[in-house]
């Protein structure tokens, strides 16, 4: 703000242009996250799959690592929603599978661009969101919970049948035609030269670009004074409505930016497994995200993206047996009580435990 | 086969279907009405119902699971269909007031979104735990051989439906009934009903709370276990059912208007007859249908077909 007369005496035009850029500049510590998240997001593969010892350790490989960030952008969005405006849904299955089917279908009959798919699918999981988040918001609390689980269902049950001959119906969606990347490069290539130790594929790539795009949008809303709004309702919605705050339509729109990173996942979602299964729609794919949000902690940006990594890997090496031989058919039962411990013990999951450790060694609080 | 007979079978099917929304919906009513608990683990109970029940009336041979693998493969007391009426909702009842003792008490204080999150991690830990140990393949779990059949009433006797399905009717009438008299009629209804008006006060008049809320709990639950015991036989059983009955059973209750028995009759009603008529006529809609009504009466009346309008939004 103190700079305004200075660039207000170069005159109207430079101004703006000073402005226009200046809305958009890293501030903060958001040039330092940004950093820290490209460099997470350009070692992880290779660490997870390809690097000597650990990768063997760890039984990781390229196409979980791929599965992982596009998980990590569902969760991250849906923690916009549960950890900082305090609204439980559990209807993301909705956007998620509602996002995945129209790019699919977009895939098929109109361009399979890559980058256009993602903007298909969006596009739909934020009409959705708007149009379902206007009907569940009108009972607030333990009701927003239920309807948002009433309305993704059906969702669900009209893409099962009455929709079949668009869905596939219980055999999924199988027309995906993903495209190459800018018509040049095909996603499941590999990258040139040294990336490809690093990267593995475009696909991987292409992921990770977005959900750095992702990360840095939601650093912004949550560092923005918009961002502040939603905290403030978790806290005291009463305060934030005395305020003079439209406390509706603010979380309308927390709403509609869950359904927005949803959307972009799920669209991601089925670029990356060119199939639509049927159960991406059903609720148990909401409750999925809600649990990798909460292990991975609510309420903070990167913990929902642990979470998610935990779930997934919990879900496909654990469950696939060596080293693990036996718990594996045990897999989703040890996450059932993982989550219901860390509701119960941890209530800021993996991430706020670790916070909470780094405190106490440092000695510092938050 | 006429008309005539073909629109009472439909009706008569979906007051069946409507029952098991019903004995579900009264309970998950009756608990968030008083105890201000949002159970996402009601269908985990009905779970534990079907199962028991079919334990105490059947035999089952199981065919994987990790009973089966220590050499359970024979389970099953086989006492038949009425014994296990009247055991399951004992079995059932006991298993609520403990998770009302040692889920519900020490959530009282935390946020509506924790409640729900546990009780989700719950029903997720039942599902698994009966998937682990009696598979997750679907067991048998056939109608009793006296009630295949049409009853044999004179005017009953024309219309193809198995008198299982009236006894369903049946049993929830009564039990709802039951549970409306002990709510609106008793002293014990009474502090109930005092509790949920303004439960300070009530404390305040030297009546303690926490007695009749765990025992509002347990009947709340003993009424998803009669719902798996009738509901049973009429489906596949398997670790799922729990899960898919869970989402109907809540809109009946979110279209009735919550802490209302009468609403949650109604509602199941409503969504019974609606869901038997669809699948009658045009069937791929018939789910649809339930989310399309409920979505219609919320637009319309946000509280409930017979809930009270809050005063707080």
């Amino acid at each position: 703000m103190s700079d305004e007369p200075a660039a207000a005496a170069d005159g109207e035009t430079g101004s703006s242009f000073a402005d226009t850029v200046g809305i958009w500049m890293p501030r903060g510590d958001e040039l330092r996250v940004m950093t820290a998240t490209a460099v997470v997001l350009a070692v992880f593969p290779f660490v997870f799959s390809r690097m000597p010892v650990v990768s063997d350790l760890l039984q990781g490989y390229q196409s979980l690592a791929t599965l992982i960030l596009i998980w990590g952008i569902f969760a991250l969005g849906f923690d916009l929603l549960l950890g900082y405006t305090g609204l439980l849904s559990f209807g993301h299955a909705a956007f998620w599978g509602g996002a995945a089917y129209a790019a699919g279908v977009f895939s098929q009959h109109v361009s399979g661009s890559p980058i256009l798919m993602v903007l298909a699918g969006t596009v739909f999981a934020v009409l959705l969101a708007w149009f379902l988040g206007f009907l569940s918001l009108r009972r607030g609390g333990i009701y927003f919970a239920i309807l948002t689980l009433a309305f993704a269902q059906m969702m669900f049950y009209m893409s099962s049948s009455p929709l079949a001959f668009i869905t596939g119906g219980e055999n999924g969606f199988t027309g995906v035609e993903t495209a190459e990347l800018f018509g040049l490069f095909p996603l499941e290539s590999e990258l040139p030269l040294v990336l490809e130790t690093l990267l593995g594929t475009w696909l991987y790539a292409f992921v990770a670009v977005i959900a750095l795009l992702c990360v840095a949008l939601g650093y912004r809303i949550l560092h923005s004074p918009y961002g502040m709004v939603f905290r403030a309702i978790r806290e005291n919605e009463q305060r934030a409505e005395f305020v003079g705050l439209n406390v509706w339509r603010y979380r309308l729109m927390s709403f509609i930016i869950s359904g927005f990173f949803a959307g972009v996942a799920g669209s991601l979602f089925v670029i990356h497994g060119t199939y639509v299964p049927l159960s991406s729609l059903y609720w148990t794919t909401s409750g999925e995200v809600v649990i990798m949000t909460v292990l991975g902690g609510t309420g903070s940006l990167f913990g929902p993206v642990v979470g998610a990594g935990v779930y997934l890997y919990v879900e496909n090496i654990v469950s696939g047996g060596h080293p693990f031989e036996f718990v594996a058919p045990f897999w989703h039962l040890i996450l059932g009580l993982v989550f219901v411990v860390t509701i119960w013990v941890f209530p800021r999951g993996i991430w706020g435990f670790f916070r909470d450790v780094r405190d106490y060694v440092t000695g510092g609080e938050d | 086969m006429s008309f005539h007979i073909e629109a009472i079978t439909v009706l008569l099917n979906g007051l069946q279907q409507g029952a098991i929304y019903i004995l579900l919906a009264v309970g998950l009513s009756i608990i968030l009405g008083t105890l201000k608990f949002v159970n996402f683990a009601h269908g985990a109970l009905y779970l534990i119902g079907t199962y028991a029940g079919l334990l105490i009336a059947l035999e089952v041979n199981l065919t994987s699971g990790q009973l089966q693998a220590w050499g359970f493969g024979q389970l099953g007391l086989g006492l038949g269909y009425i014994p296990a009426l009247l055991i399951v909702p004992f079995v059932v009842f006991v298993v609520g007031l403990a998770m009302e003792r040692w889920v519900v008490e020490p959530f009282k204080n935390r946020p509506d979104t924790d409640q729900i999150l546990v009780t989700f991690g719950l029903a997720i830990i039942v599902q698994e735990l009966f998937r682990a140990f009696f598979g997750s393949s679907s067991l048998p779990f056939s109608q009793p051989s006296w009630a295949q059949g049409p009853p044999q009433v004179p005017f009953l006797a024309a219309i193809p439906i198995s008198s299982w399905r009236y006894y369903v009717i049946g049993i929830t009438a009564v039990l709802v009934l039951i549970v409306y008299l002990l709510v609106e009629f008793t002293d014990f209804g009474l502090v109930v009903r005092a509790g949920t008006r303004d439960p300070e006060m009530v404390e305040l008049l030297g009546i303690r709370l926490s007695r009749p809320y765990i025992v509002v709990f347990g009947i709340g639950a003993a009424l998803a276990g009669v719902a798996g015991v009738v509901g049973g036989p009429l489906n596949p059983v398997n670790p799922t059912i729990g899960n898919e009955i869970l989402v109907p059973a809540f809109l009946t209750v979110v279209i009735g208007g919550v802490g209302s028995i009468a609403g949650a009759v109604l509602g199941g009603v409503l969504f019974g007859v609606t869901q038997a008529v669809l699948v009658a006529t045009y069937s791929a809609w018939a789910q649809v249908g339930l989310y399309a009504i409920a979505a219609i009466v919320l637009l319309v009346r946000p509280q409930g077909l017979l809930g009270e309008a809050e005063v707080a939004p």
